[in-house]
């Protein structure tokens, strides 16, 4: 008995060792999350090949607002009057610093910390058409912002976009959130809505220096890249909307891109047939080609009818398309961009697929300059369905992201 | 659960990995997490394929979202999708035929075989729901041709529509270790080359693949099957506790002795295991068939009918051929995981073997871990309350697991069972104090 018992004891020991040990190695598997990281799961189909940037990142996936919180920041910021008194003396970029900076002295700590992150492409890059549910941002989220941080926040796009002008410039970006809130409440769910959509300011706000600030939601990205005396950049800039029909809130109605998918429609069918011809492109688009991630990938070959071909009445209304874009901007920044894309418009190229009335989904318009890359694709609605909803990018050649290709 | 892609041999310390595997496996949920969180744009649903890689021939099945295939090909697919195979099934496999042109990286092309074309809805968070076209294919290479390397010239769709994309993975893939049971890994996009307005074909080169490769891969299966089968642990633990006992006709009575009790052990785990080796093979190959949810409420009885003959003796002397019996039927749940993989003869031999050597390998660490406490415990008077709250435990979750296969639906008892499960070495923990703290008072008082 006894002896049998002293052939445990070292057994014991070891079996004691085995599990102390085991148990050091009771960690999560380093591993397992690479599944949630993967481009694009096969099997149910969905995701894109990837692009910059990953999953996660300071706030972003998984956001979700209520309803009753995204249509208060859309009752809070869609009247147009500025608040801000100590900027006032400050003009151009040196007034977009102090605004950016007066917004930024009323965010908590962590609101700032989450706010600001260094100057980085990858940073830059990192918008999408997607909800922010579905493809993270960077930066804090509309419904973080209480009723003081949100006055200041609506006080810097207002120095940035266009004023008063129905369905364009900040109009149209409060459209953009509105339209959002009836995706919220039409089967969408709280991953849509106003209160989903991200500022980020990327670098320090200076006049001098590189930085941009990012404001980018579900169907609206608009970036600011400020490079001191280098210039601006405004692009990319993607602009969609679904619903396609009008949306009101606050008594206000809003159809933000009715106007572009007008204009395009009016100068397809301003074509004679030889030149709708030449213009035409065998192949189909069921979304703009040049969207999020994909960047400077300009073709390296124009395609389709050479503007400076046609008649200054037509010449005219490729201009206005064109308008309905960079006029978005405040009015100083949008007459130096509409100047260089108006010299560049006889070396223009548009081309289209589909039909010329913009009414159906597939059809879609490309506008390509030295500078300005602009395309308009119609496809079918994803929380509307059967009806379809444009997305539409514009793009600069030289100039997106401030150049800092 | 990537971790166990690791070849088994690169770590010396392998039972102490897959038992810290066992722990992990059960203590965290596998989380598969959403693919779309890393998506940029693509409302539209991309189209996919996914390769089965066979020893001579590559099973793969295309995936077309039917409103791109509409846009693409100009008939109204998915407006009006009701019996489309039925209507449009030979003008669509001509227009796949067309369209997929696998070839050798030298040009040669390989034959293409288009099986079954199926319509259904699937969906996903960016798109929703939405219809697709599947078609299951087989890709030969012509004869000497690499399997692993090739040209994927495939542009169904994408040929008119060019913001389509195609994502093209491997699901399984033996000779390099990748079973089904992994999530598939991509290997590539097929799409429009925006700069240069041209669609370029896929080039396939897959890591080397061997025998061996797919060998280990089974061992790990094997492994992980009977980690993650808290059913298969019970029924294991529960049908040892009264092994080291001497019994008279009706109940359970002293410690047999460190021979009797190792050479009653080695009895069982053999019987147990020559049962399910057979009906393994059977049931791999094809021969014996039975579906999984009979099969898995006679594993759920077997731990009950265990659990009580550990309470009194059911069966005693004859626990080798009721070991046997039950290992015929814990064999036909691992013969339907075989089965599912439907590999080619020579790698279902293979796989059945390693498989086996993994459910071996668990087994024993299981009993290693376990069985010198048992022993210890068995010639303490505390042992027959060890014994008992044991079984009747196991009977308890046998009751649970039973109730929840046959009804096919979920009970409070056997989620509670999974939670606690997830904690057992803790339970071997206790039960090696215990061991410890009763043999040396057993000890203390006898010499006392």
């Amino acid at each position: 008995m006894t002896r049998s018992f002293s052939i445990f004891m070292p057994l014991l020991g070891f079996f004691m060792a085995t599990f102390i040990a085991c148990q050091d190695h009771v960690t999560p598997d380093p591993d397992t999350p690479a599944d949630s990281t993967g481009t694009g799961m096969p099997g149910d189909s969905s995701g894109g090949p990837g692009g910059p940037g990953g999953n996660g990142g300071p706030g972003g996936n998984g956001s979700s607002a209520s309803v009753e919180v995204s249509k208060a920041i859309t009752a809070a910021m869609y009247t147009m009057t500025m608040t801000n008194t100590s900027c006032g003396g400050a003009t151009g970029l040196a007034k977009v610093v102090c605004l950016t900076q007066a917004f930024q002295a009323t965010l908590s700590d962590s609101l700032l910390s989450a706010v600001q992150l260094p100057y980085s492409l990858a940073n830059a890059q990192k918008w999408s058409n997607l909800p922010a549910g579905l493809s993270a941002r960077y930066g804090i989220n509309q419904a973080s912002l209480d009723e003081t941080q949100r006055t200041a926040f609506k006080d810097l796009m207002l120095a940035l976009l266009a004023l008063n002008v129905t369905d364009e410039g900040y109009d149209e970006m409060i459209g953009s959130l509105v339209a959002d809130n009836v995706l919220a409440v039409s089967g969408g769910g709280t991953t849509y809505g106003a209160g989903n959509f991200y500022v980020s300011i990327i670098g320090t706000p200076s006049t001098t220096g590189l930085w941009e600030l990012l404001f980018t939601g579900h169907h609206y990205t608009q970036p600011y890249t400020f490079n001191g005396t280098a210039g601006t950049g405004y692009t990319p800039a993607f602009r969609a909307i679904e619903p396609t029909y009008a949306v009101s809130e606050n008594g206000k109605t809003y159809q933000p891109m009715e106007q572009e998918r007008l204009a395009f429609a009016a100068l397809l069918t301003s074509l004679s047939s030889s030149e709708q011809a030449a213009a035409k492109l065998s192949s189909s688009f069921g979304d703009v080609v040049l969207g999020p991630g994909q960047d400077w990938k300009f073709p390296a070959t124009k395609v389709g009818l050479k503007v400076g071909s046609l008649t200054a009445d037509k010449q005219a209304l490729v201009l206005n398309a064109i308008k309905l874009y960079v006029n978005d901007l405040d009015p100083t920044s949008a007459a130096a961009v509409l100047t260089k894309y108006t010299n560049e418009l006889p070396d223009t190229y548009i081309s289209y697929a589909g039909n010329t009335s913009v009414t159906a989904a597939n059809d879609y318009i490309r506008i390509d300059g030295p500078s300005v890359w602009i395309e308009f694709s119609y496809q079918g609605g994803v929380i509307i369905k059967n009806m379809p909803h444009p997305h539409s990018v514009w793009r600069d050649h030289t100039t997106d992201y401030g150049g800092t290709k | 659960m990537a971790g166990l892609n690791k070849s088994i041999l690169d770590n010396p310390i392998l039972i102490v990995n897959h038992l810290k595997k066992w722990f992990t496996i059960l203590l965290i949920p596998i989380i598969r997490g959403l693919s779309a969180g890393n998506a940029l744009g693509h409302p539209m649903p991309n189209s996919v394929v996914l390769l089965t890689l066979h020893s001579d021939h590559i099973s793969t099945e295309l995936q077309i979202p039917l409103s791109e295939l509409q846009a693409a090909i100009g008939i109204p697919v998915n407006d009006s999708s009701a019996q489309l195979v039925d209507r449009l099934g030979s003008e669509l496999r001509a227009y796949l035929t067309k369209h997929i042109n696998p070839k050798t990286l030298d040009g040669k092309p390989w034959r293409v075989t288009i099986g079954a074309l199926k319509v259904h809805e699937t969906q996903n968070a960016i798109n929703g729901v939405y219809r697709e076209l599947t078609a299951q294919l087989e890709l030969t290479p012509p004869a000497g041709a690499d399997i692993r390397k090739f040209i994927l010239d495939y542009d169904a769709v994408l040929h008119q529509v060019v913001t389509h994309k195609i994502l093209v993975s491997v699901s399984q893939d033996w000779a390099a270790g990748k079973l089904a049971e992994d999530a598939p890994a991509q290997v590539g996009v097929i799409e429009l080359d925006i700069v240069n307005n041209r669609i370029l074909p896929l080039t396939i080169n897959l890591e080397a693949g061997s025998a061996w490769k797919g060998l280990i891969s089974m061992v790990r299966l094997g492994i992980q099957h009977i980690a993650e089968g808290t059913d298969h642990l019970l029924f294991i633990l529960v049908l040892l506790l009264p092994a080291p006992l001497l019994h008279t006709r009706r109940r359970w009575t002293d410690f047999g002795g460190i021979r009797y009790s190792l050479s009653r052990l080695l009895w069982i785990v053999s019987a147990f295991t020559v049962g399910h080796s057979v009906i393994l093979l059977l049931g791999a190959l094809g021969w014996v068939r039975l579906p999984s949810q009979p099969v898995e409420i006679m594993i759920a009885l077997s731990i009950l009918v265990s659990a009580i003959h550990a309470i009194r003796p059911l069966f005693p002397g004859k626990e080798t051929w009721i070991a046997t019996g039950f290992g015929l039927i814990h064999g036909m749940a691992f013969a339907n995981t075989l089965a599912n993989l439907s590999l080619d003869a020579g790698r279902m031999a293979l796989s059945i073997l390693g498989f086996n050597v993994g459910i071996e390998l668990m087994q024993l660490l299981i009993i290693i871990v376990t069985i010198p406490w048992l022993i210890l415990l068995s010639r303490t008077p505390v042992y027959r309350i060890v014994r008992l709250t044991g079984a009747v435990l196991a009977a308890v979750a046998a009751i649970a697991w039973t109730a929840e296969r046959v009804t096919g639906t979920a009970n409070a008892w056997a989620g509670m069972v999974e939670r606690i499960a997830g904690y057992s070495p803790y339970f071997v923990f206790l039960l090696a104090l215990l061991a410890i703290f009763f043999t040396i008072r057993t000890r203390q008082l006898k010499n006392a």
